[in-house]
């Protein structure tokens, strides 16, 4: 049988901010992903400091799906909605999710995808 | 062939022996062998995603999974190790929505068969019966683009396993008729949406009252089986059984609206949940098998 390949659109056009994420992913029957983000907007609101730190995003994995630990790959958030970004993983046994934290007065609409196979 | 060797032959066959599939099989999808083309419903859009319904922007990707559990580990499905797994977002009211996108030959009778059983997460120490609201499916029809008047409609049957309400264990089957209103997606007069699924214009199904087996603790679950016959040919629902149930499908009404212009011979299958706390709500799919009389 072919090999299975997926990709799974995890996050569409969710604004995210703060302290944010995409939902858990169960992925255990695969043994690599690729991890994509774009930023399809970027908001930055009068209190965004001018030279505030690029963001990055850290693959998370679980035992259950609701206790997280950082995986320990962590890869830039993207800068603007022409240049998306991507980590590449593998032995994350079953969970996983991307989280970041936005600096104050940010914002972004993202697209996140995930590549299993 | 006739159809006592056709029955022979798939009561033989393990993977079939527990469908009763009409004489064509369209599909049948056993999650162990993959994702067999179920993907996640994407609202319409034009220009920009902001102009997608609320309803649909909160869908996301089905997942094949072990229904690993914190305290005993990988359940497993039926026959193996994976299960379609559907999960809303933990927000009260937050749905998901699954689904399989086809075409169909001839209009005559279809029956979908399933496996299914579902669960909230199990983040609290409670048996949580009622943090589910519901689980259902839908078919998306419409007529061919050569058939006339209301030959051609769009009908769309939907049927719900309403479990709770407002923390109230209601455990019926219900069905929807009408739909919201149609809203212009976009600019270029083209696209249009409705949210079918919304909480509004369910019906209780006369007798439609089943108490599922929900297991006694929120981990452990037990695999239903469901068959709903519809006859292409007249847009009606035959027949419907869940377990050792049969139910009545004389008072089911699909939801019925004009044909639209690109949907022609159309045949999705959805599957639906629901939560009805701050809790994601899981659906889980064991297999379906699709079939035809033709």
């Amino acid at each position: 049988m072919i090999r299975e390949n997926l990709t799974a659109v995890v996050a569409r056009n969710e604004r995210w901010s703060g302290v944010s994420g995409t939902e858990p992913y169960e992925a255990g029957w695969a043994t690599e992903a690729v991890i994509f983000v774009r930023a399809l907007a970027i908001e930055r609101g009068p209190d965004a400091a001018a030279d505030v730190l690029p963001p990055t995003a850290r693959v998370q994995v679980s035992a259950d799906g609701m206790r997280w630990i950082d995986e320990g790959t962590v890869f830039p958030m993207p800068q603007s909605t022409e240049h998306d970004t991507c980590a590449r993983i593998a032995r994350f046994g079953n969970w996983l999710r991307v989280v970041t934290e936005l600096p104050t007065g940010v914002a972004m609409k993202v697209l996140v995808t995930l590549h299993l196979k | 062939m006739n159809s006592e060797l056709l029955q022979a032959l798939r009561l033989a066959d393990p993977r079939l022996s527990r469908f009763d599939p009409l004489r064509r099989i369209i599909a049948f999808d056993d999650f162990d062998r993959g994702f067999c083309g179920w993907t996640q419903l994407v609202g319409n859009y034009e220009h920009t995603l902001d102009a997608m319904l609320p309803g649909y922007a909160q869908h996301t990707q089905a997942m094949l999974s072990t229904l690993p559990t914190w305290d005993f580990g990988s359940h497993g499905s039926v026959d193996g190790s994976y299960a379609l797994k559907l999960a809303s977002r933990p927000r009260k009211g937050a749905q998901n929505v699954t689904l399989k996108r086809l075409t169909f030959r001839e209009r005559g009778p279809i029956r979908v068969e399933f496996y299914f059983t579902f669960k909230p997460e199990a983040s609290e120490m409670k048996l949580s019966e009622t943090d589910v609201r519901s689980i259902g499916f839908l078919y998306d029809l419409q007529g061919g683009d050569q058939d006339e008047g209301a030959a051609a409609d769009r009908v769309m049957p939907h049927l719900r396993f309403l479990n709770a309400l407002d923390g109230e264990h209601l455990q019926k089957w219900q069905f929807k008729r009408r739909t919201k209103t149609f809203h212009p997606i976009g600019t270029e007069n083209k696209t249009v949406s409705h949210y079918h699924l919304s909480p509004d214009d369910w019906e209780d199904l006369p007798g439609g009252q089943q108490r599922l087996c929900y297991n006694e603790i929120p981990t452990k679950v037990n695999w239903h089986y469901a068959c709903l016959d519809f006859d292409l040919a007249t847009m009606q629902a035959t027949a419907f059984r869940v377990n050792d149930r049969r139910f009545d499908m004389s008072g089911f009404e699909p939801i019925r609206i004009p044909a639209m212009r690109n949907l022609w011979c159309m045949l999705n299958l959805c599957f639906f949940v629901e939560t009805d706390v701050d809790k994601r709500a899981f659906l889980f799919l064991d297999s379906v098998c699709l079939s035809g009389e033709f």
